[in-house]
């Protein structure tokens, strides 16, 4: 009977628990406000500082942007109720230079000072973001390394012709990777982002290449009739899935880069596409039409057994993994262009449990974080288009402009 | 008695247990840093393919349909939306496009496209389809297989781009032309 009664107050207990560490969750958050010192104020720096602070999940910001002297202590009274300050000093001689303090509101003790310079003044909004990380950093906050990477994309310029572009994650910064022709489906070929894949369609077969974005070195990998897709990279670099098309029946391949052997993986005379590595690189998931609509599936990479994974939706056209969890987009309206047309949705694999990321809008182009701590995703609503990130562990979510044509591909 | 306090003690363990995320302690000397970012500085390049043909067709449309992207002489074919089998209505036109390949010599390139609706890598798939299904059909007439060469566009090609069902509609298609 005791036994009996301490197995429950342990579980009753456990349940306070749990809820009590996702209410102290939001709680502790550092309370900060942001001071510009600067003596020409740029307020996209100042928007970029504050996004970035709040989409790490560990900050609650102040809405407003105070102005002080970046030398003195803290003057402003009001300021004395955050936690922290964040004075930053931008002055833009000869390229670009970040001069950051964090101080204690409370009695103005400097914290941490560092200096930051960069000679292409395009490039500051990486100069901002590797600022708030070093802060996050320092304060001993989980790594939001994230922030500081390339998003590479594809864009159509007009028919047939398009453009590669990489960008930092809030698209302020936006520098062509390859002009003209029609190249498309970028991919990151390593988590260094020092080359990618994508597809060439300026040949009569398309062609998959390999692009060094430092040095301009481009290699070719396998041409294919029909279609050839890149969708994902081993975590060593050595192999790719592929949606391959040779005897013009789009299937999944496995390619070993250094060989150029290739494995055919699926066998379907509709669509298959989009193979992500799950299951340690084991397994993967992907998009086919097997039951008469697009739909998410998983299979072996050693055998032909194939599961279905998604049971909602009625078109669920893109799948991006990070270990054993999936984003997806899913269609939820026949209406082409109703309110409600594609959300994106989290699932774990091994539990199987969902949960919505959008609720509202056209949502698409699901992409796990390096860390599969954010997804990134593209949003349209209402004639406008964004680039839509949401935090998996504290919910939150930002969107910002996309201001470019509409996205053919993306890969972060 | 001793049960009361074990009990409490559980209780006390857990909850305080639960608590467990300490704020991080923030070392007493700053630890200040006046150093420059070179990583940041590493430049990328930028690749310019302006000047590479990307298989435009050329020649006449010989239909008096205004919104024909096929040309010498062939007529496109479109397709409901998801679908990639050629419908009954199209079946007319698929007869004048055998006819018409028959008439002509060397390779026929066969272009599918699809509307911009969902991701481009599953609609270059659809496309891919739709394409081999007007190649299959030709080829089920007699038509030399190794004469026809088949492409997807995807969503890269689109003849117009207004958000209608109409537009929508007309991006459904299938071109064929010469390959040159």
């Amino acid at each position: 009977m005791r036994i009996v009664l301490i197995l429950i107050m342990s579980v009753y207990l456990h349940a306070i628990d749990a809820s009590l560490h996702i209410v102290k969750d939001v709680e502790d958050r550092t309370h900060i406000a942001i001071v510009d010192a600067s003596s020409m104020q740029d307020s996209k720096i100042q928007d970029i500082i504050k996004s970035d602070l709040k989409i790490s999940g560990h900050f609650l910001v102040d809405k407003d942007i105070y102005s002080e002297s970046f030398d003195s202590p803290i003057t402003t009274p009001s300021l004395k109720n955050q936690e922290y300050v964040l004075k930053y000093k931008y002055i833009k001689t000869n390229g670009s230079r970040l001069i950051i303090r964090l101080l204690k509101a409370s009695n103005s003790k400097e914290v941490f000072k560092k200096s930051y310079s960069i000679s292409n003044i395009s490039k500051i909004p990486f100069l901002l973001h590797k600022a708030i990380y070093d802060i996050n950093g320092f304060l001993r906050y989980p790594d939001i390394d994230w922030i500081n990477r390339y998003v590479i994309f594809s864009r159509y310029t007009t028919a047939k012709h398009s453009e590669i572009v990489i960008a930092d994650y809030t698209f302020n910064y936006k520098k062509v990777v390859i002009r003209g022709g029609l190249n498309l489906f970028p991919k990151w070929a390593s988590r260094e982002q020092k080359s990618f894949y994508y597809t060439s369609f300026n040949g009569l077969y398309p062609t998959l290449y390999k692009l060094n974005i430092y040095t301009g070195a481009k290699s070719k990998i396998v041409s294919s009739e029909g279609m050839l897709v890149c969708s994902d990279v081993s975590q060593n670099g050595s192999k790719i899935l592929a949606t391959m098309a040779p005897n013009s029946q789009p299937d999944i391949y496995q390619i070993d880069i250094n060989t150029k052997a290739k494995k055919r993986l699926t066998r379907f005379g509709g669509i298959d596409v989009g193979a992500k590595y799950v299951d340690r690189e084991s397994s993967f998931v992907f998009v086919s039409n097997r039951l008469g609509y697009a739909n998410i599936f998983k299979k072996s990479i050693n055998s032909n057994s194939i599961t279905q994974v998604v049971y909602h939706g009625k078109n669920n056209n893109s799948v991006d993994s990070y270990a054993n969890k999936i984003v997806y987009s899913s269609r939820e309206s026949s209406n082409s262009f109703g309110a409600n047309s594609f959300n994106i949705y989290l699932s774990d694999l091994d539990s199987g449990r969902v949960r919505a990321i959008t609720t509202t809008g056209n949502n698409q182009f699901p992409r796990f974080s390096n860390d599969g701590s954010v997804v990134q995703y593209i949003k349209r609503v209402n004639g406008a288009s964004y680039i839509g990130y949401s935090n998996l562990a504290t919910h939150k979510s930002m969107l910002f402009p996309l201001g470019v044509k509409k996205i053919q591909a993306i890969d972060w | 008695m001793i049960y009361k306090k074990i009990v409490s003690g559980l209780f006390v363990a857990l909850v305080f247990g639960g608590c467990s995320q300490v704020a991080p302690d923030i070392p007493s000397n700053g630890g200040s840093n006046v150093g420059d970012s070179d990583a940041l500085s590493s430049q990328t390049v930028t690749i310019d393919e302006n000047n590479i043909n990307s298989n435009g067709g050329n020649g006449l449309n010989s239909v008096n349909n205004p919104y024909n992207s096929s040309s010498d002489g062939f007529n496109s074919l479109y397709f409901d939306f998801g679908a990639y089998s050629i419908s009954n209505n199209m079946q007319s036109v698929l007869a004048h496009d055998i006819q018409r390949a028959k008439q002509t010599s060397g390779k026929i390139k066969i272009e599918g496209n699809c509307d911009e609706f969902g991701t481009d890598e599953y609609n270059y798939a659809l496309g891919l389809k739709r394409a081999k299904a007007v190649k299959d059909a030709i080829v089920s007439e007699g038509v030399n297989p190794s004469r026809i060469v088949i492409f997807s566009y995807g969503e890269s090609n689109p003849v117009c781009s207004t958000m209608s069902d109409e537009c929508y509609q007309r991006n459904r298609r299938v071109d064929l032309k010469l390959a040159r």
